[in-house]
């Protein structure tokens, strides 16, 4: 196993070269450069030219590519053009937001969905299923963006019971107890608004799994040796059932950095999705690059964890 | 057989649903960012109500902090320094506690108000800045000249890297040398006394009064930063953290893109702010305007005017409007830019815009004022010429502009040869030739669509074939990329200018400048363009006669056809007791006041 995940990590740098190279070139096929947008009358254009020719924009894209690649190579991934400041730094600190939003947004997801799933696949065809199944349709079906307006608008300002926008209040300092607290209370609602809607794919396989799983040959035995059914659940067929979960479990480990552009946008907060269209749209290059790159890395490494978690949840599978 | 017909029943429940979602997120996406309403439905509504200032009745409370909404769908970029910032909401957020040395009237001219005053020497290229004794910086040192030349010093130095450091600011005697490397001190900046400084122009225009011809109008605390290198400023906590300022409120806090928290600056030299402190927060426009309703907010910055439809009916706020410092216009590709000589080409003779009456007729063809009624509520309106109202000694309410007029355009292509030959309701060009136009403009809103197809309409009404570049509306990328390589597929194209505080039309319509995007220059109108910025325009009778030449000649000839002005709109709360956006009269910061605890929400 150990032979096979250190052979993954090494085909991963040919990946990524790849990756990088692609991405490296369409970036510089876009209309425009990050000094497109700062023109006005009262700029200078033999300036703008300056400062291109100083960022060595002018060169061509294979030039300036083995110059990105080499500070790449070295850790270094540049100055955001449109913040002014180190990528690296400026990605961390959107990645910790990010981080913490989602993993409070999958701990909600689980909590709603799993029980859902496991109650309307134990009780299904009875109302309560027809109603756990109505409900992850019509969660799935709503855009997004909706649903977080209406819970914005409906909780955080008729009901005022949680912040609008942002991620942190003003008046406490990072370090404290009341910062980490005002932190995680600034992350509810966003969060909440994830889970709501992203739920319906844990209780769609659950619920099937379940159903499945209660024709078995090994539940029938369970049963015939008199295991209650109580026990027949929770011991046998929730294990089983959750195997088609942890094969995502990896991609939802690494998916904590993706970050999601529209909840972002709707509740104010700084995170990795804004960031993302933010850099595109003003042609940030050094950033789109930096994040394609990161994002390239997670999904890699996302297929290799839910394969490693596969193989120690089901015995009956190696990696080989 | 129930189950089956469930389960199908679902599954098609869920492909609608999905269907449905999918359009649905369609749409958001060509929404993001600014959301829209639909201005058919109040045709005629107008913003004739639109104040320039607000007082509220009721006893103002002690102190209390002011809520701002900075209006905005991503994080600010936090660079708070006047040299270094790129961004217009960085520099909003820096107005709280600015360091201007200059204040200036309502058609942005320095006075001797501020904490500096100016006296201009044009004899000998030089001008004289002497600052008020006992002005103190936030922490509570006293503002030196050295802190008036710092700047000059940063933007020169060789590590800067903003816009800045440009032709106008290579103007100061000794700027170029320092930039270089090859002088010690900007040889044109002497430090006269304690409260003067003396600063020497290789040229000097009347721009110079409005902070031009690299005049800086802003102030740098040299004692705390005259020993960072200029490259680890843009790091430095004085820039991102805690800045000292001068203005009437000081840095507090700062959560790096999301909010700012002022504090009065006790120092202040006009005196200590009445209100405890303002506390800035970004807030994407989605929400705006449901939380200026529910009282969160006291005023609302960069409150996007199509959106004035969700808020005009609340009654716990009142709209301020003023014109903003920009103009719109349709522009005619009439040559090339030589970028080696630094020169505009005009080719007349070979341009398909080459005639001014085609131009013209193009003009008088487009229905701007329905446009600005339908789809902005007036909140926009046709504009007569490039000079925003603003500028009341240089705007001239006399000139006529293009107004609509259908016949007009008709008579002027009928008598100019375009006639329709081949019968397709299409005129054809003097020559007999099909003529198609090709327009170029960027995408925008949803309602952006709707007006360019109404444009096209309006053109097709008088027999002219214009068609869109690509064939659709272009990215703002993409959209100046191709103007400013003169596309040969760009006709003519719809583009805008923010002309800044400073008036003068020199740096787009200038035979030298690359942002005359029209590539339109004649002798004629260079002369003008010239004397609005020579020496002899210090006298201001003389630069308004000038101005009203340029304004005239753009008209005749149809160099551009000046499109809209548009407003900016200020919802406030009627917590707030005072509050005025006018330029002439704009509220002090540290006079503003409070009459309740909270914001007042509405019903």
């Amino acid at each position: 196993m150990w032979k096979t995940i250190v052979r993954r990590f090494l085909i991963m740098i040919p990946q990524l070269f790849v990756l990088s190279l692609i991405i490296f070139m369409m970036a510089k096929f876009m209309p425009g450069d990050p000094f497109t947008g700062m023109i006005t009358p009262e700029t200078d254009p033999t300036r703008i030219e300056e400062l291109r020719e100083k960022h060595g924009l002018n060169d061509p894209w294979y030039e300036q590519y083995i110059r990105w690649i080499g500070n790449a190579a070295q850790g270094d991934f540049g100055m955001s053009y449109t913040f002014k400041r180190d990528v690296g730094a400026l990605i961390g600190e959107r990645a910790v937001n990010t981080f913490w939003l989602s993993l409070v947004s999958v701990i909600i997801l689980y909590a709603i969905a799993i029980p859902l799933g496991v109650l309307a696949g134990r009780y299904h065809n009875s109302w309560l299923d027809r109603l756990i199944i109505l409900y992850s349709f019509v969660s799935y079906a709503i855009p997004t963006f909706i649903l977080a307006l209406l819970f914005l608008f409906f909780f955080g300002y008729t009901l005022g019971w949680f912040p609008t926008s942002g991620s942190v209040d003003i008046k406490y300092d990072p370090g404290t107890f009341g910062y980490v607290m005002s932190k995680i209370y600034h992350m509810l609602l966003p969060a909440i608004t994830y889970a709501v809607l992203a739920t319906t794919t844990v209780i769609q396989y659950l619920r099937s799994e379940i159903i499945d799983a209660k024709t078995q040959d090994y539940v029938r035995t369970a049963r015939s040796k008199g295991i209650p059914m109580k026990k027949v659940y929770s011991r046998h067929i929730f294990r089983n059932s959750l195997l088609p979960i942890a094969a995502f479990l990896g991609f939802t480990i690494t998916g904590l950095l993706g970050g999601s552009i529209f909840i972002e946008t709707i509740f104010g907060y700084p995170g990795m999705g804004q960031l993302f269209i933010s850099s595109i749209t003003s042609r940030d290059y050094s950033v789109i690059t930096a994040l394609v790159m990161l994002y390239g890395f997670l999904a890699l490494l996302g297929s290799l964890l839910s394969d490693i978690i596969m193989s120690i949840v089901d015995p009956r599978i190696r990696i080989e | 057989m129930k189950n089956k017909s469930w389960s199908l029943m679902a599954m098609l429940l869920a492909v609608l649903l999905v269907l449905a979602a999918c359009s649905d997120s369609d749409d958001s996406t060509k929404e993001e960012g600014s959301s829209t309403p639909k201005g058919e439905e109040e045709a005629g509504s107008n913003d004739a109500s639109l104040s320039l200032s607000v007082e509220n009745e009721g006893d103002a409370v002690e102190g209390g902090v002011l809520q701002v909404a900075l209006v905005k769908d991503e994080p600010f970029q936090g660079i708070f320094s006047w040299e270094l910032y790129d961004d217009g909401y960085d520099s909003e957020l820096m107005d709280w506690a600015t360091n201007v040395i200059f204040e200036t009237d309502g058609e942005f001219r320095i006075t001797d108000e501020g904490i500096a005053s100016l006296e201009v020497d044009e004899e000998n290229l030089k001008a004289t800045v002497k600052i008020r004794e006992g002005v103190k910086w936030s922490d509570g040192e006293p503002l030196k000249i050295e802190d008036l030349i710092l700047p000059y010093e940063i933007i020169a130095d060789p590590d800067y890297e903003g816009v800045r450091y440009d032709g106008d600011f290579q103007n100061i005697v000794g700027a170029e040398e320092f930039h270089a490397g090859t002088a010690e001190t900007i040889s044109g900046l002497k430090k006269v006394d304690e409260t003067t400084l003396e600063i020497s122009f290789k040229k000097l225009s009347p721009a110079v009064f409005y902070g031009g011809d690299g005049l800086w109008s802003y102030a740098a605390p040299s004692h705390l930063m005259a020993d960072i290198p200029v490259a680890d400023l843009l790091a430095h906590d004085l820039v991102r953290k805690n800045p000292v300022t001068l203005g009437a409120f000081k840095f507090d806090k700062v959560v790096p893109g999301e909010s700012v928290q002022f504090v009065a600056n006790e120092h202040y030299w006009k005196g200590k702010p009445k209100l405890d402190g303002v506390l800035v927060k970004v807030v994407p426009p989605s929400s705006i305007s449901v939380a200026m309703k529910e009282g969160k907010y006291d005023l609302a910055q960069y409150f996007n005017a199509t959106q004035w439809q969700e808020i005009k009916d609340l009654d716990n706020i009142d709209i301020l409007g003023r014109q903003e410092l920009y103009y719109s216009y349709l522009s005619f590709k009439l040559g090339k830019y030589d970028t080696a000589n630094k020169t505009v080409v005009s080719d007349f003779e070979n341009s398909k815009m080459g005639d001014v009456e085609l131009r013209k007729a193009m003009g008088y063809a487009l229905n701007i004022e329905e446009v600005s009624e339908v789809y902005y509520n007036g909140l926009r309106e046709r504009a007569n010429s490039m000079i925003p109202p603003v500028f009341k000694s240089f705007f001239d309410d006399s000139l006529e502009g293009y107004t609509y007029d259908e016949a007009k355009a008709i008579e002027i292509l009928d008598a100019a040869g375009y006639k329709d030959v081949d019968g397709d309701g299409m005129r054809e060009d003097k020559n007999g030739q099909p003529l198609e136009i090709k327009l170029a403009a960027m995408s925008g809103d949803q309602t952006q669509e709707d007006i360019i197809s109404y444009y096209l309409q309006n053109w097709k009404d008088v027999g002219l074939n214009v068609v869109l570049t690509t064939g659709r509306l272009i990215d703002f990328n993409s959209f100046y990329d191709k103007v400013r390589a003169d596309d040969p597929e760009i006709d003519v194209f719809m583009g805008a200018w923010g002309t800044g505080t400073n008036p003068s039309p020199f740096a787009t319509y200038s035979g030298t400048s690359a942002n005359n995007l029209g590539r339109y220059t004649t002798e004629e109108l260079e002369t003008i363009l010239n004397n609005i910025d020579s020496p002899e325009a210090m006298d201001s009778a003389y630069r308004s006669e000038q101005f009203r030449a340029y304004q005239e000649y753009m008209e005749e000839n149809a160099v551009v056809i000046p499109m809209q002005f548009r407003y900016e709109l200020f919802p406030v709360n009627k917590r707030v007791k005072n509050y005025n956006v006018d330029y002439e009269t704009e509220t002090e910061l540290h006079e503003i006041e409070l009459v309740a605890e909270e914001p007042i929400a509405g019903n």
